[in-house]
């Protein structure tokens, strides 16, 4: 049975008629048009459906969508400002870090998380961080080089 | 195949006891749902189909991370991996456990997954249980009959079987404190790739009389067994004896007569062999180095 | 070394060195265009297409290895609400069966063909998770729900699933058409000399039988489609397919539709690696929506994907015999392998062949000769995956180098350079080799990774842990010219404030494409890369185009784009020499602007230009625009070297790769980050293909194991080497601007690499994909063993 439940995504609050087996995904990518946050191996494996609850990098495809109302969810399409990118994107962007975008929002999120608790990470703390998160395309090396880019961006005020 | 859930009913209980309230009314129809991730995952797979999902994520009477004066160590089933691995608290007395909730599957996975509905999942492939194990960590449980404790080693029956009644609940994993002269590691490999399943684990606990001989060797092995279990015939090979590297390795080598691999089974017992070796050879070097530090 | 080769072709117009001093574009590091739409989740990918009245789409699969569908029960499906097409074998006959390798039609030269076997969902399921069945509901739970209330009753058929053992008398037939299960048999297409002879008179004759196995593409999305029939009647496809244009075909041949009113549209693709070369998701969603009128959207599943699409053939043995003379020359080669398809043929076939063209021409060699069965059985398809065989067939030719190298006292790297073929000589794929750098790969390879002094130093005692250094190198085709039809096109377009658009139509999965067509327009046309515009993905707007694969989109898409643009150009200074009121040949085009050297009155830019000509009265108004077919009767083969540092545990039997180096020849690179991310992100798939990733089907049930990411590895962020690419940058006189291929060579290479590299840790040869733990260990034991 449906029952209405709000939630708070990119900072904006929505009223979602949900049942109680839908998941966090479907609420996102098929109610909210949210198409960001993509579906791949659904087992918890490759992150590439991850969104920050809270901050916190969860699966929104293990996520069951009533589980999360009220909590403050960012998806991919809530980072840039006013037409403005974030620093993460903005490095994925310049340094060759995106080539299928498959991958990209999870990884961008994930990221970001990281660098929100640990601003000057090493590279092997920006490895680990993103170690749920599978890229088939890039073998990573630029991945971790736009991140270890953007944080130094963020440290020095850029945002 | 599926990417999506069968229909279920929310329940969301204000307490424990209107929780193990739920679970007695609706008996194999439901199950209890914390974190989720595994229990969604075999929900997709439709190797587990409730009707009912009783949902204790916000029972912050189950969510606690605390140590008691004595040293013992009482989390709720609620604590999420991420949370136990990097716990300061966690990482000094008991840095096994940190190291070992760390390995649980992926980043994303260890801030959802909570080791209460891990240890309920009862994987055979698991991290935390041969830990637990050798810690002789105890759970305690609640459900309509009252409450109960029971031993770590005991707790599991097999792959996916606990003694959790079905209108049972775990309300805390208790960690007793480590007596002094003592030291813990958590020795693994995975089964390929760095974020892999474990295929073979050992949670090994040393601890040295004042004279430098073993006053205790605990040795839990998990991911080659059924259950998480004690090499307990390893351990008696040792305990009361001096430390040497061909007793160790003799007392490896029954250890991994000990497991009961199902698949692979060849090469996880040689693992088995080459972590608790690897293990307790560590430990003990690392108790004896800060015993001869605390002598000066 | 060889001297650099200068440029200078009609069709560039100025030299190009060795360097990028002479570029503006070319060469540079720029920005991908689809970059922000990928940053910000605003790219559309086709499970993110949503259209009004849409129907969800889901596949039933056999849970059999091999059985027969006797009938299929759908009342309760069809009573479910929401429910508004089901396929079931029985009821898909109005519609033609087909190859999904698409070669059930003229692609590939001297009249090769692949029967057109598989319906839109099968009769006769011929491996586990064959698709038996479909089901289009208002939406994903009514789909889902559907798929389980479908009644099927199944015969079940002794099912093999060995290569070896489905070649044997009495063993169950896969397909009516492959007598004795045997799907191809076929020859290495350039033999020479008598090997047979050659073998017998060599000093050194180095063989083994080595396998490959089956490796998942694992493209981080998986296969899906979206279609629908609008209004006028067309067929409107969202498809994933990386030759957009033969698939439109393919789909017009399925459906007896004709192709004018089949409308093939290509959204961002997460992912191919060759997977996306054959069909996938597409049948199915077209009978859908053709079946229920409604809109359908299919989107697989991870283990869909696993189960129902095609991953690299692997080769359950490849016999092969090197033979030497003692100073080191390579005098003969003779291979012959059996190569696993799976339940239907699909693309499997040609990666025998390509495999042994590639490989058996890498190396100057007189005497050779190849031969492949392919042999059909109950197990998921195998097709095309990067390297298309080359990859398997190196894994044994460069350890059998390295076996050769070790028996006569020769350095590694010295009998690799004396066999090396130069330009000049016929290349692997039969044409003239235009260009090689391969001893430049090896000498800079060699310093980058410090091989000369790894390799001299006595090794430490690490304990179990033993050090290792190998290398490998290996060539690779750039397009399939002269065995695959190699047909592109583009048109550049200029507007009217001096941009261009540029029509043309690879396939967008990832591989900076886009931008690399851009660069080489903008050099052309003396304009910016940002002033190019591509225009693509829609098969009623874009000209015939074979599309992306064989590592070709740079060569021959690249170079449709080049002539195209320069005609565009021939036409713009045409007019701008009317308005300058000088001769066209003293024109210069540098950053947008038109001018004449030594005249600094003579100036205009290219948009004034372009404005003055479509708003010209009088009857002369124009808009430049230059379209070019292009086929290239070339084939520049890429070459590269890689070095590998390994760290095998012998108690373990895991192999750590800390460092890795690879060196690439792949002519001029129009952008060394993109180059440099078809390496690292070949690395990734090779590592996976050498070390981790593993294909398991049940030998007593036929059930697929790994079906997806929790059995089936890949290497993740803590699995991979520190890692150096060195861009040789040396131009071929062929490709546009010097450019060849890079797409497939950074996989091609790994796998022996690794292998040379624990064979120098631990002096055992593993001939076996993957080198799991286990075999480690086990011939550590057989080497010890034979040893005491």
């Amino acid at each position: 049975m449906k029952t209405v439940a709000t939630f708070v995504v990119n900072g904006h609050p929505h009223e979602i008629a949900v049942e109680p087996h839908q998941l966090l995904i479907e609420v996102l990518r098929d109610h909210l048009g949210l198409t960001g946050t993509k579906h791949s191996c659904g087992v918890g494996n490759c992150g590439a459906c991850t969104v920050l609850v809270d901050g916190i990098p969860k699966l929104a495809c293990l996520t069951v969508a009533r589980e999360v109302r009220d909590k403050p969810i960012l998806t991919i399409e809530g980072l840039a400002k006013d037409g403005v990118l974030h620093p993460l994107q903005q490095a994925f962007v310049d340094y060759g870090a995106i080539q299928c975008g498959y991958c990209t929002p999870g990884m961008i999120l994930t990221a970001k998380a990281l660098l929100d608790g640990n601003p000057d990470p090493t590279e092997h703390e920006v490895r680990e961080a993103l170690a749920g998160n599978i890229c088939r395309c890039t073998g990573y090396v630029k991945i971790v080089e736009a991140v270890l880019a953007a944080a130094e961006v963020m440290r020095k005020g850029g945002n | 195949m599926f990417r999506l859930l069968r229909p279920f009913e929310y329940l969301e209980p204000g307490s424990v006891s209107e929780a193990v309230e739920m679970l007695t009314r609706h008996g194999e129809r439901a199950r209890i749902f914390a974190g989720g991730t595994d229990l969604v995952i075999s929900m997709k797979k439709r190797q587990i189909v409730p009707d009912y999902l009783i949902a204790i994520g916000h029972l912050s009477e189950l969510d606690f991370l605390e140590a008691e004066p004595d040293g013992t160590l009482r989390m709720g089933p609620l604590v999420t991996h991420a949370r136990i691995a990097a716990s300061p608290l966690v990482r000094q007395r008991f840095p096994m456990l940190a190291t070992a909730c760390n390995e649980v599957g992926t980043p994303q996975v260890r801030n959802m997954g909570t080791i209460g509905g891990n240890l309920c999942k009862a994987g055979p492939s698991q991290d935390t249980p041969p830990v637990l194990v050798s810690l002789e960590a105890k759970l305690h449980l609640v459900g309509p009959r009252g409450t109960r404790t029971v031993p770590m080693d005991q707790f599991c029956t097999g792959p996916f079987c606990t003694v959790l009644a079905q209108d049972e609940l775990v309300v805390e994993i208790e960690i007793p404190p480590l007596p002094p002269r003592s030291a813990g590691c958590y020795k693994w490999i995975t089964k390929i790739t760095a974020t892999d399943e474990t295929l073979a684990g050992a949670g090994v606990v040393v601890v040295l009389k004042e004279d430098g001989s073993f006053e205790d060797v605990r040795i839990g092995l998990g991911s080659v067994a059924p259950m998480a279990i004690r090499a307990r015939k390893a351990e008696a090979l040792l305990r009361g004896t001096w430390p040497e590297a061909a007793q160790i390795a003799e007392a490896a080598q029954i250890a991994s007569e000990e497991a009961e691999p199902r698949s692979r089974a060849a090469y996880r017992r040689h693992m088995v062999k080459v972590l608790v070796n690897e293990g307790v050879t560590e430990m003990h070097r690392q108790v004896a180095a800060s015993m001869q530090e605390a002598a000066q | 070394m060889t001297e650099p080769i200068v440029h200078t072709d009609q069709f560039t117009g100025r030299s190009a060195g060795g360097d990028s001093a002479g570029f503006s574009v070319v060469g540079t590091r720029i920005r991908q265009p689809d970059g922000p739409a990928k940053a910000t989740g605003e790219a559309k990918f086709a499970g993110d297409i949503s259209l009004p009245g849409m129907l969800i789409g889901k596949i039933l699969r056999s849970p059999y290895a091999h059985a027969v569908v006797k009938s299929i029960d759908t009342s309760r499906a069809e009573a479910l609400p929401g429910v508004m097409a089901i396929l079931t074998p029985d009821n898909v006959a109005e519609w033609d069966t087909f190859d999904r390798g698409m070669k059930d039609m003229p692609l590939v030269a001297g009249g090769y063909r692949v029967p057109p076997e598989e319906a839109v969902v099968n009769k006769v399921a011929r491996h586990f998770g064959d698709a038996i069945a479909a089901v289009a509901a208002v939406d994903e739970h009514t789909a889902e729900e559907a798929i389980e209330l479908l009644d099927v009753e199944y015969e079940i058929l002794p099912f093999v699933l060995d290569a070896e053992e489905a070649m044997q008398p009495g063993a169950p037939q896969v397909s009516e058409l492959a007598p004795g299960n045997v799907g191809k048999h076929l020859f290495y297409p350039y033999p020479e000399g008598d090997v047979d002879k050659a073998l017998a008179e060599a000093d050194l004759v180095v063989s083994g039988v080595f396998s490959t196995h089956k490796q998942d593409h694992c493209t981080q999305e998986t296969a899906a489609c979206v279609a629908y029939v609008d209004a006028s009647g067309r067929l409107n496809v969202w498809s994933q397919c990386q030759l957009a244009h033969l698939g439109r075909r393919e789909l017009a041949h399925i459906f007896r539709i004709p192709v004018s009113r089949i409308k093939l549209m290509t959204p961002f693709v997460g992912g191919s690696f060759g997977q996306r070369g054959s069909v996938c998701a597409e049948p199915i969603a077209v009978a859908l929506a053709l079946r229920s009128k409604r809109p359908v959207r299919l989107v697989f599943s991870r283990e869909d994907n696993f189960l129902g699409l095609e991953s690299r053939t692997g080769f359950k043995s490849i016999d092969i015999k090197l033979g030497f003379a003692s100073d080191g020359t390579l005098t003969a080669i003779k291979t012959s392998m059996i190569g696993s398809l799976g339940g239907y043929m699909g693309c499997g076939p040609m990666s025998s062949v390509i495999g042994m063209t590639l490989s058996m021409g890498h190396y100057r060699c007189p005497n050779r000769f190849g031969e492949a069965q392919m042999v059909m059985t109950n197990t998921p398809v195998s097709g095309a995956m990067r390297g298309f065989g080359n990859d398997a067939m190196m894994f044994c030719i460069e350890q059998l180098m390295d076996d050769a190298a070790r028996r006569l006292g020769i350095d590694p790297i010295e009998i690799r350079l004396k066999n090396a073929k130069q330009p000049g000589e016929t290349a692997s794929m039969g044409l003239e080799l235009e260009s090689t750098y391969i001893e430049d790969c090896m000498r800079a390879g060699a310093e980058a990774f410090g091989w000369y002094e790894k390799r001299a130093q006595p090794k430490k005692d690490e304990g179990p842990i033993k050090r290792g250094y190998g290398m490998a190198t290996m060539s690779h085709c750039t397009g399939a010219a002269p065995l695959y039809l190699e047909h592109s096109n583009a048109m550049v377009k200029f507007n009217e404030d001096g941009s261009v658009d540029l029509t043309v139509h690879p396939a967008p999965v990832g591989t900076h494409i886009w931008g690399a067509l851009s660069q080489i327009c903008a050099e052309e046309l003396g304009i910016r890369a940002e002033d190019v515009n591509i225009v693509t993905g829609d098969t009623d707007v874009t000209l015939f185009e074979y599309g992306s694969d064989a590592s070709r989109s740079t060569y021959a898409i690249g170079g449709a784009t080049l002539r195209a643009a320069h005609k565009a150009k021939e036409q713009m200074l045409a007019h701008a020499a009317e308005m300058l009121e000088v001769p066209a040949e003293q024109l210069m085009v540098r950053d947008r602007v038109i001018s004449v050297e030594g005249r600094p009155d003579k100036t205009v830019t290219v948009g004034e230009v372009c404005y003055d000509a479509i708003y010209a009265f009088g009857g002369h108004a124009t808009n430049f625009a230059g379209k070019q077919s292009f086929e290239p009767v070339w084939n520049s083969p890429t070459y590269g070297a890689y070095f590998a540092e390994v760290e095998v545990n012998t108690e373990t039997g895991r192999v750590r790769v800390p460092r890795f180096v690879t060196a690439i020849d792949c002519g001029k690179a129009i952008n060394p980050m993109a180059v440099e991310g078809q390496l690292e992100g070949g690395l990734q798939q090779g590592l996976g293909y050498a070390l981790t990733e593993n294909f398991i089907v049940n030998p007593k049930t036929g059930v697929v194991e790994t079906d997806n990411y929790d059995s089936y590895k890949v290497p993740g962020t803590l699995d991979m080497p520190d890692s150096t690419v060195i861009i040789v940058d040396k131009p071929d006189p062929k490709g546009p601007f010097g450019a060849k291929g890079v797409g497939e060579p950074g996989m091609v290479g790994i796998p022996p690499c690794i292998a040379n590299a624990i064979y120098d840790a631990i002096g055992v040869r593993l001939q076996d994909l993957p080198m799991t733990p286990e075999r480690v260990l086990e011939a550590l034991e057989l080497a010890g063993r034979e040893s005491a």
